[in-house]
């Protein structure tokens, strides 16, 4: 009897799982066949998202960093900035699509000066660490172990036939095409892990949804 | 045509009897209440030594970008992650460029810091929604204050006790992102060299991280659900990742039994129509 008071939607927080579990049945009644209890919930989720990012995108960016900087501490040059952004929108005219290639100019300068740096911090350390693998035991190398070296040697392989198989310039024939067929091998070895971690992942989703339907809706104790 | 053989019965299957196995496999493996002990990998090692390094209030920076979708993933990981903060006694403050996860991290943090006695503003802050992380990052490393000038709550930054004297990202010890998306290259690309990153993708975005683990740019790696899981166990808690063990266990053996299943019945069926032929 208090198992039936506490299961039924007789709270606020009851009727908000009750609406949960509701939502999860109706997403995954797609697995069964296309219907619009699926497509119904389906729109809301995407409507509920977007409408829900208006708030945030209210309260901390535009007031934040315009309405309050304009208002409150009397930066009133701010004024300018969004609407100079919203010029973006003449794109869609014929007349004075020009205006718009202002703001994207901008846009595109500075990503490509940002990029001299997000170039150097996240390729160059790699190309570094690349170069940095020590292929045989010496004096400047005390902690490497056999195991590691058989790592550098395994990446020094993968790394080599696979930028062989990227390597357009010239024809890909004899040895040359059977070490890009071995990066072609190595390569979906790697989409393969990717995918397999793609699998894993919907199988989390899946199993914390039946979590939430065991432990928050019929109240029953999961997982010991 | 109707199937005749085992092979053909096999690869006529109706998928819809698939995922009842696997529902059935899933709730059977949840309601079981023997937990199997993980192996700790390597990266989960790492990220764990990381944050034990920390000394008691150091300053951390967590970036929170998941949302509802990815929730049994994201979650058990931020959850393990506070909770080690506040043992390591660390300050910490959260920052979201995800507009749901704002309030979602906001929440979850606020439920686990007031059963230790954490208290908002002096040992942790959310820094609320950000829409650019690189502009955000960038700003933050010159002049932290004046770049995120108010908290979630509407204090300013200046006025909240734990950023009393701190006014850049430089200050801070570690970064740890825990997300779905493609955002540690970003923390990687324009946060400072001191500072330590680690990362708790969802599983699909782990395996383009290993070369940032290998290279050093991030010093350690919580994988998924099945990460979380070994990190709880590190951190000797029973939370969401460990309940799923079974499940995410026996649900691979599962998918694995399938996948076997169906190419040995499509390879004997083409041996049988060859035989035929």
């Amino acid at each position: 009897m208090e198992w039936l008071q506490n299961f039924l939607p007789l709270t606020f927080d009851r009727a908000v799982v009750w609406i949960g579990v509701l939502c999860t049945i109706a997403i995954y009644s797609l697995l069964y066949r296309e219907n619009p209890f699926y497509r119904f919930f389906e729109h809301m989720y995407i409507g509920l998202a977007a409408g829900y990012s208006l708030g945030p995108l209210g309260v901390d960016i535009l007031y934040r960093y315009w309405i309050e900087p304009i208002w409150v501490q009397g930066y009133w040059a701010w004024a300018f900035v969004v609407p100079f952004g919203l010029y973006l929108y003449f794109i869609y005219s014929e007349r004075y699509g020009w205006v718009s290639r202002l703001v994207i100019g901008l846009l595109i300068g500075a990503s490509a000066g940002l990029f001299f740096q997000e170039f150097s911090s996240r390729y160059l350390v790699q190309l570094n660490s690349t170069l940095q693998r020590p292929l045989w035991f010496s004096a400047s190398n005390p902690d490497l172990t056999v195991g590691n070296l058989i790592q550098n040697y395994i990446f020094l392989a993968i790394l080599l036939t696979v930028m062989t198989y990227f390597t357009f310039s010239y024809q890909q024939k004899g040895t040359v095409k059977g070490i890009a067929t071995a990066g072609r091998w190595f390569l979906m070895i790697g989409l393969g892990a990717i995918f397999g971690n793609t699998v894993m992942a919907r199988m989390a989703l899946l199993i914390g949804r039946a979590y939430y339907i065991l432990s928050d809706w019929l109240l029953i104790r999961v997982g010991g | 045509m109707q199937p005749q053989t085992i092979w053909q019965k096999m690869l006529a299957v109706d998928r819809r009897l698939l995922y009842v196995l696997l529902l059935v496999n899933i709730v059977m493996f949840l309601l079981v209440p023997v937990r199997m002990p993980a192996s700790i990998s390597p990266p989960v090692q790492k990220f764990y030594d990381t944050i034990e390094a920390l000394q008691p209030g150091d300053l951390v920076m967590i970036s929170s970008n998941w949302s509802a979708s990815t929730l049994a993933e994201n979650q058990p990981q931020l959850e393990a992650v506070i909770k080690h903060l506040m043992r390591k006694k660390a300050r910490f403050s959260i920052i979201s460029i995800e507009a749901q996860s704002r309030d979602i991290s906001y929440r979850l943090a606020e439920r686990v810091t007031k059963a230790e006695g954490y208290e908002y503003g002096r040992d942790w802050v959310h820094f609320g929604f950000v829409p650019n992380l690189t502009v955000a990052i960038k700003g933050m490393v010159t002049d932290l204050p004046n770049t995120i000038k108010q908290d979630v709550r509407g204090t300013r930054v200046s006025q909240i006790e734990m950023l009393k004297g701190v006014n850049s990202l430089r200050q801070y010890k570690l970064v740890i992102d825990v997300t779905p998306s493609g955002t540690v290259p970003i923390w990687i690309s324009y946060s400072p060299k001191e500072v330590n990153i680690i990362y708790c993708p969802t599983s699909v975005m782990a395996a383009e991280a290993y070369t940032y683990l290998d290279s050093g740019q991030i010093k350690g790696m919580v994988t998924g659900a099945k990460g979380a899981q070994e990190y709880e166990q590190l951190l000797g808690i029973v939370g969401l990742a460990s309940r799923f063990t079974n499940a995410i266990s026996f649900s691979h053996v599962l998918i694995i039994t399938f996948i076997l299943l169906g190419n040995v019945a499509m390879f004997m069926n083409r041996l049988a129509e060859r035989r035929e032929a």
